[in-house]
């Protein structure tokens, strides 16, 4: 995995989210068609329970990776993020809940759009291992 | 593959991703009527195709397909 470009507050430029529920700390890499972030789950993150990282975590995680993703390239023109919807979430799978201090990283790719929607799909690593997989529909305001 | 067959081969991926029969899909049919497709849906039908055939459709080309002739014609065309 290559250095991310972007680390802890930096993301801030991509999502709107504000800690206590800032569920990506790293954004590794980006085209127009593919995204990479990451998350190293620490101790107090609010989504955790029992040591493990719970569904809700996991989905918020996916979530604003995706929005990270749309930010990423009004970033690099020096423009502001630009308001996001998530339309649908679907297919998602966890195959097992990730634990405290593990890394995720999460690739992101845009399988296609239309009509202002785009479809990505979205899958989790821990390590060498998939803990979760989803595809997402995003609408950007334009 | 040959359009008869490459017809063929969309007809079936499309009834079994949006749940019709093969047999309600005609040349002239309107496709989002017929796929009861809406604009959070429409793009589920352009990433089918796309990884099932390998053609992507632009917005702005998508705007010139409304019917399933066209959609053939245009796969047919784009395949690589």
């Amino acid at each position: 995995m290559n250095e991310p470009i972007l680390t802890g507050e930096g993301l801030y430029k991509l999502i709107p989210q504000r800690p206590p529920i800032v569920m990506v700390d790293s954004f590794f890499e980006a085209d127009a068609e593919s995204a990479t972030t990451g998350l190293t789950i620490l101790p107090n993150n609010i989504f955790c329970l029992d040591g493990q990282l719970q569904e809700p975590g996991l989905i918020e995680h996916v979530a604003q990776s995706a929005a990270a993703f749309a930010g990423y390239a009004p970033y690099t023109r020096g423009e502001s993020p630009k308001l996001g919807f998530i339309g649908e979430v679907k297919k998602f799978k966890i195959m097992r809940l990730p634990e405290v201090n593990e890394q995720l990283v999460t690739t992101l790719k845009v399988l296609g759009e239309a009509a202002g929607v785009t479809l990505i799909s979205a899958q989790t690593n821990a390590g060498e291992e998939t803990v979760a997989t989803c595809q997402m529909k995003i609408f950007i305001k334009e | 593959m040959e359009k008869n067959e490459l017809i063929e081969k969309i007809n079936e991926v499309l009834a079994e991703e949006f749940e019709i029969e093969v047999a309600d899909i005609t040349p002239e049919a309107n496709i989002k009527e017929t796929l009861q497709l809406d604009s959070l849906s429409l793009v589920d039908m352009v990433a089918l195709i796309e990884s099932e055939f390998g053609v992507k459709i632009k917005s702005s080309e998508l705007i010139n397909i409304q019917t399933f002739a066209a959609l053939y014609d245009f796969v047919n065309d784009n395949q690589k």
